[in-house]
């Protein structure tokens, strides 16, 4: 069973309905104690970074988040999700983030701003390169230590997807992302499977 | 380097697909899932979906039509009509848009725009602006087209980006429909004037006419009728816009 983290302003049945077409059992979570039962989570983000950072502490969220990361359950960031992951925003200064991956998300110098559209991901060693789907004015700068991919528009280059342990986030939409993008999630939904029957 | 934008629109009433000319002689134009998913196989970038009558019949979008499409599409959709109140916005996210146009309430209620931006984020709210020709320069019109108003479409383009819009539905009313090309003086105009993308939309006629707007500066370009009557497909349109030297999906 999947968990997806549902924070009142996420699109969460885009992310459902991509989980199911890659053959995956969800549920939505709105508080911490059905954290515990899922085998992998996944948070979603259609949002503003300060709404959802002070949704995870209503709901006590914040905490279950952190202590399923540290026992190993795998858990995929998407977007603003994938951006909760580092240690705070630009979008929100006050908002603290979840601090998984290090360093902080800033806005993007991008030629528009939101970064709108089919951009190219590509990843650090000799992977192929895949075209995503982004719709985001914010991003972690390509510096960051997790980062395993980057994307570029005019003068700015920044972290597209960060992986550390069990953690992977992505800074595209995988559910709006065609054929790649439900490899993606079909490669996730079979990592928690081997993890569950491991 | 982003890739310009194709985009297919359905406007949609009562579950089906229509297209009309210029707001009105609407026609029946097939299955909303159906067209949706086609048009995704032959390679269009986004599909959005406008409820063409919600505004005018006081209702929001069709959840059911929203929710068949949302759960079988792999491309982003982008969906209006109706939108009166934030929580419309909430509903249609959860019905699976990715991105909600609001055009006639933000005219009303400039402050829509900023209170669903600081609660989804500006990358998820778009402004529709359609706009005509009124002499030298362009007026806008809401509720379908069906209701005149004095200001033009650069300076309230400008006002709700401000306001917290992270994109620019822009649709001439003049070429809705006809296949005459695009008004490319009225999207330079916006174009100009506003930070974020710019998506333009009415007269959408051959794929050298997608190429010739994305070079004179949208960020992406709108099509209906000319998907819908099967003159060309998304994969056409590239292929012109690859011409062109600009940049496309493949």
């Amino acid at each position: 069973m999947i968990g997806i983290v549902a924070l009142g302003a996420a699109n969460r049945r885009s992310i459902e309905a991509a989980l199911a077409r890659a053959g995956a059992a969800t549920r939505f979570i709105e508080k911490p104690s059905e954290v515990g039962p899922c085998d992998a989570l996944v948070l979603p983000g259609v949002a503003n970074f300060g709404y959802v950072a002070e949704e995870l502490d209503r709901t006590g969220l914040r905490p279950a988040l952190i202590e399923a990361i540290r026992f190993g359950i795998p858990l995929l960031g998407i977007c603003v999700g994938f951006q909760l992951l580092f240690e705070g925003s630009d979008e929100a200064p006050r908002a603290r983030g979840l601090g998984i991956f290090a360093g902080t998300v800033r806005r993007l110098r991008t030629p528009r701003v939101p970064h709108m559209g089919w951009n190219l991901v590509e990843p650090r060693g000799d992977l192929a390169r895949s075209w995503a789907y982004f719709a985001n004015a914010f991003a972690p700068d390509a510096s960051v230590p997790d980062a395993i991919a980057t994307t570029q528009d005019g003068d700015d280059t920044f972290a597209s997807a960060a992986m550390r342990g069990n953690v992977l986030g992505l800074q595209f939409h995988p559910e709006r992302s065609g054929a790649y993008g439900a490899a993606l999630i079909a490669s996730f939904v079979q990592s928690t499977a081997i993890t569950y029957a491991g | 380097m982003l890739a310009k934008r194709i985009i297919a629109c359905l406007d949609v009433r009562d579950g089906r697909v229509v297209k009309g000319r210029q707001f009105a002689a609407l026609r029946d134009a097939g299955d909303p899932v159906r067209r949706a998913l086609r048009y995704r196989d032959e390679g269009i970038d986004e599909i959005v979906v406008l409820d063409v009558s919600a505004t005018l019949e006081s209702r929001l979008a069709n959840r059911r039509t929203i929710e068949a499409i949302a759960a079988t599409l792999d491309v982003p959709l982008t969906v209006g009509g109706g939108v009166r109140a934030i929580d419309d916005v909430a509903r249609l996210l959860d019905a699976g848009a990715d991105k909600v146009a609001i055009n006639s309430a933000a005219l009303e209620r400039p402050e829509l725009l900023s209170e669903a931006a600081a609660r989804f984020g500006s990358q998820c709210i778009v402004i529709s602006v359609d706009a005509r020709r009124a002499g030298d320069g362009y007026t806008i019109a809401t509720h379908s087209a069906s209701r005149p108003h004095q200001l033009d479409p650069v300076a309230w383009s400008r006002e709700a980006v401000e306001r917290g819009a992270g994109e620019v539905l822009l649709t001439s009313i003049d070429r809705d429909g006809g296949r005459e090309g695009f008004d490319l003086t009225l999207v330079r105009a916006v174009r100009d004037a506003v930070g974020v993308p710019v998506v333009a939309s009415g007269g959408a006629s051959t794929p050298q006419s997608f190429a010739d707007v994305l070079l004179a500066g949208a960020d992406a370009a709108l099509g209906a009728s000319i998907f819908h009557d099967g003159d060309a497909t998304a994969r056409d349109v590239k292929a012109a816009c690859s011409a062109s030297g600009i940049v496309v999906r493949p």
